[in-house]
């Protein structure tokens, strides 16, 4: 599928911009020129050749904050959809082979997850039960779970009625086939566009909460966090924020795309399921003056 | 003809009312799931008022009196049916921190939360559907382009990335607007204005994207439909065609967007009343929080799931008045 990917143009860009994120993720806190924590006398300096985006209030090295603090908001933004895919996939499927009631349960769960304010209750929960980077990352995890239970419980249930399936185990197929052949040929498609989004959203809110000081608190560097500690001191450095807001928008539209390249890959299997409703661009046909 | 008139009305407040029962049904098991996992982060987060007010201090005897006190000695259920009981009446309990009424600290701060989240609720329906309906009407032309890549490009945009640049522009380069603080609507109107508006600009970029997207595929869709061809074809005209055959058909998709859409605009409070420095609900959940300070938090919470669910039902009755499929229960 990655092959597919990269053959569109939108494809590649998206998977290139991740990779360079990706590898600033892993080697970032190495390649970090200053100690992202230790301050200087000269604080709110601007861009010079020794600092390259100037220094914060404190005097500390802005770039190697950025740096130093990319392995927590990008690798946070994936570990938040894998626990959201294991929360939400597991009772999508149960939920067709479980009965009525866990069904009724499971399916209100979901509703309730989805009316809740979002970032309130990411923020208040990570906070009230202790305020780290564990209790965020699987608050926000549930919290953006139902697109996977979603997934998980149509592919689920197209499996469990089709006469394909039934067909297949009736004529000896053993049951890992079935699932390698007709099942995850259904689930696979819908499952990477909601892993795409998932992580671009997970990243939106994990930044949110690293910015408010949620999750990760200052003085340990975060995108999020680099952008608050600016933003009292707008007033002198105007210009400031932008390299963190480039790498966060940069980051997420990256995401987004590699999400609708997925989906132009895979065919409209994965439109129903992920999204409310999206009509492409159709032939005009009637047109009003 | 006024058996046939009568009949129609007759279907329609049989449909709203059997979408009402429908959206009801959903809604009053979110309302008690909301409600009970709220209460139960207390449990969860194993925190009681003892080790906020007794510190160091506290000994095992202290605690469980302090705690019998707060009524925490309980059957967990017991509790939940007497804070649900309490809530009914209006009152959100006392803060673990201070004693003070949860009920009185929050609504001068949910009137602040609230203002912007309307008037970001505002924005992003007049501008998403201004957008979606230009975008619609001339689609696959430049206009459409245009409008289209404007969305895509508002929609990767997180409200505090937006917040900071409002700031950066419009407070601090450009000086036009105040760049944090509240002044209450009895002081006038356009100081009022002046200061929620950044803020409400900042959460409403979301919703005027996905608000235009959904309203642009919904009418290119009704525009396709048989029964606008056959209104061509009776030589109606393209306005009353627009309002009253596409319009109302194409329209629900962003209706039912603009009811998933609030819940967002709610919880965006947290992060713009950190940015604009504002002392609204969302500063008092994340404070509190912070504190531990657990029935200040609930509070929050309730009063935002309580919001969240009426305004669904508003939306969903709407929904059935405007569209004429649903309100033949389609």
């Amino acid at each position: 599928m990655v092959r597919r990917i990269a053959r569109l143009r939108s494809g590649r860009l998206a998977l290139g911009i991740l990779l360079v994120v990706l590898v600033l993720a892993v080697f970032g806190p190495a390649l970090a020129p200053f100690d992202p924590l230790a301050g200087t006398d000269a604080a709110l300096a601007g861009p010079s050749a020794d600092h390259w985006l100037g220094t914060d209030y404190l005097g500390r090295d802005v770039l190697s904050r950025i740096l130093a603090g990319s392995t927590v908001s990008v690798l946070g933004a994936v570990q938040v959809a894998l626990i959201a895919l294991v929360v939400g996939a597991v009772p999508g499927i149960l939920s067709v082979y479980l009965g009525r009631s866990f069904e009724w349960l499971s399916l209100r769960l979901v509703d309730t997850l989805i009316a809740l304010p979002f970032l309130v209750f990411a923020v208040a929960v990570t906070a009230l039960l202790g305020n780290g980077i564990p209790q965020a990352m699987f608050t926000v995890g549930i919290l953006v779970s139902p697109v996977f239970y979603r997934v998980s419980r149509a592919a689920a249930l197209t499996v469990s009625r089709s006469q394909y399936v039934e067909a297949a185990l009736l004529s000896g197929a053993s049951i890992g086939w079935v699932v390698r052949k007709h099942v995850w040929a259904k689930v696979l498609p819908p499952l990477s566009i909601a892993l795409a989004t998932t992580m671009g959203a997970g990243f939106v809110v994990v930044s949110s909460l690293t910015f408010l000081g949620i999750g990760v608190q200052p003085p340990a560097p975060t995108w999020g966090g680099v952008l608050a500690s600016e933003l009292q001191y707008l007033s002198y450095q105007p210009w400031a924020p932008l390299v963190p807001t480039v790498l966060i928008m940069l980051t997420v539209w990256a995401f987004n795309l590699l999400a609708d390249a997925v989906r132009d890959v895979t065919g409209e299997a994965g439109r129903a399921l992920t999204r409310p409703v999206t009509t492409p661009v159709a032939p005009v046909t009637q047109r009003t003056a | 003809m006024s058996s046939t008139t009568a009949n129609r009305g007759w279907a329609r407040t049989h449909g709203v009312s059997r979408a009402l029962g429908r959206t009801l049904a959903v809604f009053v098991p979110v309302f008690f799931l909301g409600t009970f996992i709220t209460f139960a982060l207390r449990q969860l987060s194993g925190l009681s008022p003892a080790h906020l007010q007794l510190g160091e201090s506290a000994t095992p005897e202290k605690v469980a009196q302090l705690e019998a006190q707060w009524g925490l000695d309980e059957p967990f259920l017991t509790q939940y049916w007497h804070w649900l009981e309490s809530l009914l009446h209006g009152d959100l309990g006392m803060s673990w921190v201070d004693g003070t009424s949860i009920s009185s600290a929050l609504v001068g701060r949910a009137i602040i939360s609230l203002s912007i989240a309307g008037l970001a609720l505002v924005i992003g329906v007049t501008v998403g559907f201004a957008l979606g309906t230009l975008a619609a009407l001339w689609q696959t032309t430049w206009v459409d382009r245009a409008i289209t890549g404007f969305t895509t490009v508002i929609s990767v945009m997180p409200s505090f990335v937006v917040g900071i640049a409002l700031v950066a522009v419009f407070a601090v380069t450009l000086g036009w607007f105040p760049s944090a603080g509240y002044v209450p609507i009895s002081q006038g109107l356009t100081p009022w204005f002046e200061h929620i508006w950044l803020p409400a600009l900042a959460i409403s970029f979301d919703t005027i994207a996905d608000v235009a997207r959904q309203l642009r595929s919904g009418l290119i869709g009704a525009y396709r439909e048989n029964y606008v061809t056959g209104a061509i074809v009776r030589g109606l005209g393209p306005r009353r065609i627009f309002f009253v055959h596409v319009l109302r058909n194409g329209i629900g998709p962003a209706l039912t967007v603009l009811g998933m859409k609030f819940p967002n605009l709610l919880g965006g409070a947290v992060v713009t009343e950190a940015i604009f420095g504002l002392a609204g609900y969302g500063k008092y959940a994340a404070d509190s929080a912070q504190r531990g300070d657990v029935p200040a938090v609930q509070g929050v919470l309730v009063v935002s799931i309580v919001v969240v669910v009426v305004f669904n039902l508003l939306v969903n009755t709407a929904l059935v008045r405007i569209t004429p499929a649903s309100s033949r229960g389609v």
